[in-house]
């Protein structure tokens, strides 16, 4: 792309951070001659500065591990639950006929908004947040699943025949690993709407890990602090999906 | 050497004097249910494979060579007829037929060496056991070195190489292969097909070959079996009487080129009302 | 061709059987649900109200669909999700082309978008509400940087999508960029950019009623917040069911849309 022969502009990566440090650079300077309301956006130098001061008296970290402990229990429950529950429709063709276009319209409704239902159901606590975290993901990982059990190819099923495979033998050693990229598909999309519903809705309850903690300080008006520890909530869904990759690509080395 | 079928009657294809079958097939017929109505796409199909043979069965796309492969292979059931494989019946997938399949059926999760010990290890033989004997057979097709490599990591013709390999180690005692070089340019598969005649020598293994490729089947065959296009029936035998052991070399020889312009001359007409077929139904489909 | 069909064994099935047994689990199902929640309702096993009676739900979509404030609640609604898809789609849609189009850009910045997608978007509310106050414009804000990510996201894939043979036939009869651009480029990732906008939509849906139920005196997710609030269970579930409704026949619109020239595609698309 770039044929310039300055080295700089060669590298796409050290482009991408230079434009954020010069925009907060800018952000600093409009606070500063009052261009941008500093009540509104507070100045990007103490947003940094607040971060070792939350950490120590916020227990961030704490919420931290909370927030991370929710979303791990929403994926634990989406790998036990959803990704045989599209095993099962696999196999069950009447009944995966019959409820294949309810599961996706459950994927494109807005599940979060029941959330006082389950308050009721379950009280006020992580149990709450883990549902529907939970209920939120169950969709794209069910028909993930089903999409890619189904794409295994033909070829690979009859050559599987063609040595006497059992039946359990096809599913374990042809197709499960066919399926494991549209399985890990669906269960980053699954781990994302969980992990947006979890924040949210620590958020919207007040209560639990790093959601609440952003609207505890929204309410102190401690913006510094409370832009500090937004950014904290991407870094760990930043973590959580690199993480993601990782695992992924450990389990399946080759593409 | 070459026996003419009559025409529209069941032909016995008959094997070399004193030999004993080990696949026999017998007024084989296959039909579907289309939109269109009944296509019979396999009509008293009969021959016989004898042990250490390479018979290829050759005709043009549509015959319905492939339906045979899934016939014999016991993926499909026949509408009519019988399979027989070293005395027993074939009625579903049999241990002793080994099939290659056309399109790419490497998995492509496993390392060349856990594929070809793929079909060892549902046998449920210990570890250290099969990847000796994979490792065997990795070598026979000339792929050492790449045993620890993917699939995606190889080119087609050597993925089809492992695909050979893996149905080898089964020890089957007939090899079925359905137009494997078939998505392989003419250089590769020649030279693939000088991979096979060494095999076949060195192991004696009986081959039943599905081609469409008549340069392939006259260089590889001692017997090729020419079928008409649909409904599918074995229009005359040809025995190749070229010298065993044979290279690709023999490609250049006058023999070669009598044999194949012998069953060109057969093929043709039925390629040409293959095509005509298409063209109609091409036609029909955009009207609908 | 021979209709050879190996696929798991032959198996031949009549379609109109398939369908009325399809039919007939459909309906074991749905009434299987309903008999299972009126026995919920009438069990006194959930605190009193939690479950109404089917018949107390319905009452309270009757009556709720006849009032005027309902109404009014769904096109304040409307309006701020139509105005949210309308600012974050169109912001997605020029950064997706851009990152899509140039890959230095798309190298440079895309990764941002990616990490900041999953990020939960209301937690941003309280800085929407500080910019743009407590009134309808915090809720088309939430909505549109929801719906900003991935529609940029989605468009930039379908753009690096495109058959690359497609654009050297363009180029190889001299068309104009102009004409690339409509005839070639434009169609070829009609599929992806409408997917996108769909799933943008859930997303901008999500985030106003979200904004609505944590900060708000209108719209439906105020209407939720506050029938909850008062412990009128069967008109939050009336509530629930119309959004639910709304926003399922919104999304299958949107999806035969993408699909109509006869492409499969399964309804959901990740």
């Amino acid at each position: 792309m770039g044929e310039r022969s300055n080295p700089f502009w060669r590298s796409p990566a050290l482009v991408g951070i230079a434009s954020l440090a010069i925009a907060f650079a800018a952000v600093e300077i409009l606070i500063h001659i009052g261009a941008i309301n500093r009540y509104i956006v507070p100045l990007p130098s103490q947003v940094l500065l607040a971060s070792p001061r939350i950490i120590a008296e916020e227990d961030v970290l704490g919420r931290f591990l909370t927030t991370a402990g929710e979303a791990a229990a929403v994926g634990l429950l989406l790998a036990a639950i959803a990704i045989p529950l599209g095993v099962f429709l696999y196999r069950a063709q009447i009944i995966c006929a019959a409820v294949e276009s309810w599961v996706g319209a459950l994927a494109a409704a807005p599940l979060v908004l029941i959330y006082p239902l389950f308050l009721v159901i379950f009280g006020r606590n992580a149990l709450t947040i883990i549902a529907i975290g939970f209920a939120a993901g169950l969709a794209p990982v069910v028909l993930k699943t089903l999409e890619g059990l189904r794409a295994t190819r033909p070829v690979l099923i009859n050559m599987g025949r063609s040595f006497k495979l059992s039946r359990a033998q096809q599913f374990w050693k042809i197709l499960l690993p066919s399926a494991l990229p549209s399985i890990f598909t669906g269960m980053r999309l699954g781990l994302i709407f969980g992990l947006i519903n979890v924040v949210g809705v620590e958020f919207l309850i007040n209560f639990g890990g790093l959601g609440q903690l952003i609207n505890d300080l929204a309410e102190r008006y401690d913006l510094p602090a409370m832009y500090a520890t937004i950014g904290f909530v991407i870094l760990v869904s930043v973590l959580f999906f690199a993480g993601l990759e990782r695992l992924e690509r450990w389990l399946r080395p080759v593409q | 050497m070459s026996v003419p079928a009559i025409a529209g009657k069941e032909t016995q294809a008959p094997l070399p004097a004193g030999t004993r079958p080990l696949l026999l097939v017998e007024g084989l017929g296959k039909s579907f249910e289309t939109p269109e109505g009944v296509v019979i796409a396999v009509d008293g199909v009969s021959f016989a494979v004898a042990k250490g043979e390479l018979v290829s069965l050759i005709g043009p796309s549509g015959c319905g060579k492939s339906t045979v492969f899934n016939i014999i292979g016991g993926l499909t059931p026949a509408s009519q007829g019988r399979v027989m494989v070293d005395g027993e019946a074939v009625s579903g997938p049999h241990a002793a037929i080994g099939m290659v399949f056309q399109e790419e059926s490497t998995l492509p999760w496993r390392t060349v060496l856990d594929n070809v010990a793929f079909p060892l290890e549902i046998q449920g033989m210990r570890r250290s056991e099969r990847l000796e004997i994979a490792m065997h057979f990795v070598k026979l097709v000339g792929l050492d070195g790449f045993e620890r490599r993917y699939p995606s990591e190889l080119s087609g013709g050597m993925r089809q190489r492992v695909s050979i390999a893996r149905a080898l180690g089964f020890r089957p005692k007939m090899l079925l292969m359905d137009e494997p070089f078939a998505s392989l340019d003419e250089q590769t598969r020649l030279l693939l097909g000088d991979k096979v005649l060494q095999i076949q020598q060195e192991l004696g293994q009986t081959i039943l070959l599905i081609t469409h490729n008549i340069t392939e089947a006259v260089q590889l065959s001692d017997r090729i079996l020419v079928m008409s296009y649909r409904p599918g029936r074995i229009m005359r035998v040809v025995e190749i009487a070229l010298p065993r052991p044979r290279t690709s070399e023999i490609v250049s020889s006058d023999a070669f080129g009598r044999y194949v312009a012998e069953i060109w001359g057969d093929l043709r007409e039925e390629a040409s009302r293959g095509m005509r077929h298409d063209e109609i139904h091409a036609l029909r489909d955009a009207r609908a | 061709m021979a209709a050879t069909s190996t696929i798991a064994g032959e198996r031949q099935r009549s379609a109109p059987a398939f369908a009325r047994r399809v039919l007939a689990t459909r309906v074991a199902i749905a009434g299987g649900v309903l008999v299972l929640w009126e026995g919920l309702a009438r069990s006194g096993l959930l605190f009193e109200g939690v479950v109404p009676k089917l018949a107390a739900i319905a009452r309270g979509l009757a009556e709720m669909l006849a009032t005027a404030a309902f109404y009014a609640n769904l096109q304040t609604t409307a309006g701020e999700v139509a105005t949210a898809l309308a600012i974050g789609g169109a912001a997605g849609l020029l950064a997706g082309l851009l990152l899509g189009a140039s890959r230095f850009l798309g190298r440079a910045f895309e990764p941002y978008l990616y990490y900041l997608g999953p990020t939960p978007k209301i937690i941003f509310f309280p800085i929407m509400i500080m910019w743009f106050g407590t009134g309808p414009g915090s809720k088309v804000a939430m909505g549109a940087v929801s719906c900003f990510f991935p529609v940029a996201l989605g468009v930039a894939a379908g753009i690096r999508q495109i058959d690359q043979v497609l654009i050297r036939v363009g180029r190889s009869f001299r068309a104009s960029a102009v004409q690339m651009a409509l005839k070639i480029y434009l169609p070829a990732v009609r599929e992806p950019v409408v997917n996108s906008i769909r799933l943008g939509l859930g997303v901008a849906i999500i985030g106003v009623l979200l904004a609505e139920t944590k900060l708000s005196n209108r719209g439906l997710g105020f209407m939720v917040i506050d029938s909850y609030s008062r412990f009128d269970m069967p008109a939050m579930y009336a509530l629930i069911i119309v959004i639910f409704v709304v926003a399922v026949a919104l999304n299958a619109g949107l999806s035969r849309f993408a699909r109509d020239r006869g492409r499969s595609q399964t309804v959901w698309t990740g």
